[in-house]
């Protein structure tokens, strides 16, 4: 019996009474995905606020050492990646093959935009001796804690940046199987939850960069 | 099924609009001479209403099953448990505060 | 074909018998080790976890037994400090992560959720199995850890000893960090699966306690986990690249790293003990032939302990230092938790009261677990008392404390459990006479082992000491005595499973009368436990209906959902 489903449906997993308690299952376990990914990143966040708490005058003096325009212009990166990728779960959900792919193409190149970027902010620290933990030779802020400070924001950025490296090769691999003709408004599931996880890679920058970048 | 909802174009755009603006706003905000604690605070509410904006449009929480908004909810109200215990050693380690 | 009535809604459904001793079920479907170690049946996987945690187990229980003959004399007997350090160590890692965690949950859990829930699978079968492979990853790291230096900083890393030790930390931690999303992983496929696969009819009011606790269980493992996973990826930084967020050389507060620590260690103790309350209230439901007392009291404590238990990890901290407000606070949430537990404690005995009791093994374990977790569960409260805890902290008043909840407590709960559901999970009978002599040795064996902790305790003898003074040698050496006849035990229960499962009798479907869904299938269960969609047509605990009654209801039509779809989503949603 379980062979007469998949000839009606392909990807109607056995198991599943019908192809919507398959999607919502998906979506609630990426929910819940999502959720441990905040708890996750919360660590490093509570790691920061007792810092700051601890520290006021050293974050603000530090911050003074990090670029607002570069952050900013990350931000709106980030944020029009969003849309891309909002739009290639769209491009799926009407059956618009092209536009998958090339909406997915889009995400990749802007979050490629966020890592370059990013790269030449780390470089630029690199030069000042900013060095993460015990490495750190920068002697332009006074205070002894300042090597903290960097050491949060690399966990932070680090974090961040790794799991914007693994959301291109998610969507590279999404580009692949959209290509093959995988998705269309029948089944688009991988596409709608890679999209969920690069939202909140947005969201986790929303709330970074003003925590990082903007403190006076 | 409410999960396959197709999130009209104009929404999708002016979500993201919506976020630009937001985005020149928390700038314009810093160079704002707000005093100490109330900084922080403005910039936070901007970044929630960022993320809520995200979360509401992008993420298609406003058409999905609640119970998903209720799974972020939670990873939230955990956060902020975490947040908030902790910082009642942090905080009061050596305010001298004693109790007993 | 008749008409059930479910939830007020009518369905027609067919009735069935249950194949008895079926020639075709999941364990010969398909064979070979590729069938095994590549399945994405939950049962198998259930299965290969309960071999790996049973082989944990017997490696962490020879650690114990090495340690205790360590202490038979204050002398120096078979090691030195040093290494006496690394096995305690190595004990308490390999107990906490690699056994006791995955026991009741991935073992039990994922042999049993979907087959009471009336599913065929977990919703994300081959998660599950990715989750399985993940710990046996993280277990090989931990392995290795021991092969190149033994860790030897207590099973909870602390720094900065963490950051100056020269033992294989970062090996062990980054065992201990996949171990984590193995959890994870684990814990998420259980809350979709409850949410999204529950049978027709299944409603939340029906579910078996078992799974209200798993729910509970996994929600911990999902919010607290990730905690433990930044931690430790944070010790790892802390030792490689010197962050100094954690150590204090570095301008970082050691303090903060216990913070972290214990918001997922303390959870982590939930993870540990509920699933065993789970497994208890199916016991006592079934022995005592009665409707389980104060099903929801049940259920909302358990949700009720997993949340209160996200609030109380300071308990662990009293003396390291953090501010006295927060010392105050958190002893003062803790005793909260007495609460639900206390309730879940008490609906039991009412289950029992006037029920007509079976003393069979598994419920011997049962009675074993109501009177050692009480003791386990008190001392708990006296410890979250901070004047008591100054006084205590670090001493083996702790030690028997957390070996009464978490042996005497969870693996007491984890045999009954094993041997409730070993005629399930295997199709054989096992040795009932050898089955009570052996739960009878081990509680023997169990209380001369931890009582004479707490007097010891109590009388300041520290832990984590290879030596001692004169005072304690008697009270050390009837624990060691204890923890030999502890290992007869288990050696006795290891035999005699051996035996059933090459000569053991051949089980009914449903040898105990239980009532849950799980019992509704053959021993051992077909390949996808239901050949079919079941209705589930009562509770859980109906004991009140004649087991003759008691059958599932099985969809119209297989593709019920096709032609049917309405009336099974109608149902779904009324829930």
């Amino acid at each position: 019996m379980a062979e007469a489903h998949s000839l009606e449906n392909p990807r109607l997993q056995h198991h599943f009474r019908n192809a919507d308690q398959q999607f919502s299952s998906s979506k609630l376990g990426m929910w819940l995905f999502l959720f441990t990914e905040i708890m996750f990143f919360g660590g490093l966040f509570v790691a920061y606020i007792v810092y700051r708490a601890w520290n006021p005058e050293l974050f603000t003096m530090a911050a003074s050492q990090l670029d607002t325009v570069l952050g900013a212009v990350n931000t709106v990166v980030l944020i029009g990646s969003s849309l891309t990728i909002a739009l290639a779960i769209r491009a799926a959900q009407t059956d618009k093959q092209k536009q998958i792919v090339n909406y997915l193409l889009m995400t990749i190149l802007l979050a490629g935009v966020f890592l370059v970027i990013k790269y030449f902010e780390y470089m630029h620290k690199f030069d000042l001796g900013i060095f993460p933990g015990a490495f750190y030779t920068f002697e332009g802020i006074d205070h002894p804690k300042a090597n903290v400070f960097f050491s949060i924001y690399y966990m932070m950025t680090g974090l961040h940046g790794l799991h914007v490296v693994i959301g291109i090769g998610l969507m590279i691999w999404l580009v692949v199987r959209a290509k093959m003709g995988d998705y269309s408004s029948k089944w688009y599931t991988p596409v709608e939850m890679t999209g969920l996880y690069w939202h909140l890679v947005d969201i986790i920058w929303i709330f970074l960069f003003p925590l990082m970048y903007l403190i006076e | 099924m409410s999960g396959h909802h197709i999130i009209p174009m104009k929404t999708l755009i002016s979500t993201s609009l919506a976020l630009v603006v937001l985005t020149i706003v928390t700038v314009a905000v810093f160079y704002l001479p707000i005093p100490a604690p109330f900084d922080v605070v403005v910039a936070l509410l901007l970044a929630s209403f960022k993320a809520t904006l995200v979360g509401m449009f992008f993420m298609g929480l406003y058409y999905d099953e609640k119970f998903n908004t209720v799974v972020l909810m939670f990873s939230f109200l955990f956060f902020i448990v975490f947040i908030g215990i902790t910082l009642l050693d942090t905080l009061f380690r050596d305010s001298g505060i004693s109790v007993w | 074909m008749s008409a059930a009535t479910t939830n007020g809604k009518t369905l027609k459904v067919r009735y069935f018998d249950i194949e008895e001793n079926p020639t075709e079920h999941y364990l010969n479907a398909e064979s070979g080790l590729k069938s095994w170690l590549f399945t994405v049946d939950h049962k198998r996987i259930g299965l290969m976890y309960l071999a790996s945690i049973a082989f944990f187990f017997f490696v962490g229980g020879v650690l114990a037994l090495v340690l205790r003959t360590e202490l038979f004399t204050p002398a120096e007997n078979l090691m030195t400090a040093e290494t006496y350090n690394r096995i305690f160590t190595v004990h308490g890692a390999v107990m906490v992560f690699l056994f006791i965690i995955p026991s009741i949950p991935a073992a039990l859990g994922n042999f049993l959720l979907p087959m009471m829930l009336g599913a065929k699978d977990v919703a994300f079968p081959r998660l599950n199995l990715a989750s399985f492979w993940i710990y046996s990853i993280g277990a090989l790291f931990t392995l290795v850890s021991l092969g190149v230096n033994p860790v030897d900083t207590g099973w909870t890393f602390y720094t900065p000893y963490s950051v100056q030790t020269g033992s294989a930390v970062i090996l062990m931690t980054i065992g201990v960090f996949i171990m984590g999303f193995s959890s994870i992983l684990t814990g998420m496929n259980f809350i979709v699966t409850i949410h999204k696969m529950r049978a027709p009819g299944m409603t939340w009011g029906r579910m078996p306690l078992f799974l209200w606790a798993m729910y509970a269980t996994s929600i911990i493992q999902v919010l607290a986990t990730p905690v433990l996973a930044i931690t430790l990826a944070l010790l790892i930084m802390e030792r490689t690249l010197g962050i100094g967020i954690f150590d204090p050389a570095l301008g970082g507060d050691p303090v903060l790293y216990q913070h972290f620590f214990w918001f997922y260690s303390h959870p982590a103790v939930y993870i540990m003990i509920v699933p065993a309350f789970g497994v208890i209230s199916e016991l006592i439901a079934t022995f005592s032939r009665k409707t389980i007392f104060g099903y929801w009291a049940i259920a909302m404590s358990s949700l009720a302990i997993a949340f209160i238990g996200s609030l109380v990890w300071g308990h662990h901290m009293f003396v390291s230092g953090q501010s006295e407000l927060s010392t105050v606070i958190f002893s003062f949430l803790t005793f909260f938790v007495g609460i639900p537990t206390g309730i879940k404690i008490f609906n039991w005995l009412a289950t029992m009261h006037k029920g007509s009791i079976d003393m069979k093994t598994p419920m011997l374990y049962a009675c074993i677990f109501l009177f050692l977790f009480t003791i386990g569960g008190v001392t708990g409260i006296m410890l979250g008392a901070i004047s008591v805890n100054v006084q205590l902290h670090d001493t083996y008043y702790v030690v028997a404390h957390f070996h009464y909840v978490m042996m005497g407590g969870t693996v007491m709960a984890f045999l009954g459990g094993l041997h409730y559901w070993w005629p399930k999970m295997t199709g054989k009978m096992y040795s009932e006479f050898w089955g009570r002599i052996s739960a009878i040795i081990i509680f023997i064996g169990f209380n001369l082992t931890f009582l004479p902790q707490f007097i010891m305790g109590s009388q300041g003898m520290p832990r984590r000491y290879y030596s001692y003074i004169e005072q304690f040698q008697t009270m050390h050496q009837l624990s060691t005595i204890g923890s030999y006849i502890l290992g007869v035990g288990f050696v006795i229960i290891a035999v005699y499973l051996a035996h059933s499962l090459m000569k053991g009798q051949k089980a009914p479907a449903n040898p105990w009368g239980a009532r849950t869904l799980d019992w509704m299938t053959s021993s051992p269960p077909a390949q996808h436990n239901f050949n079919y969609q079941p209705v589930c047509n009562n509770g859980a605990y109906d004991f009140h209906k004649p087991i003759a009654d008691f059958t599932l209801g099985i969809a119209e039509d297989e593709h019920a959902h096709e032609q049917k779809g309405d009336t099974i989503k109608q149902q779904e949603q009324n829930v």
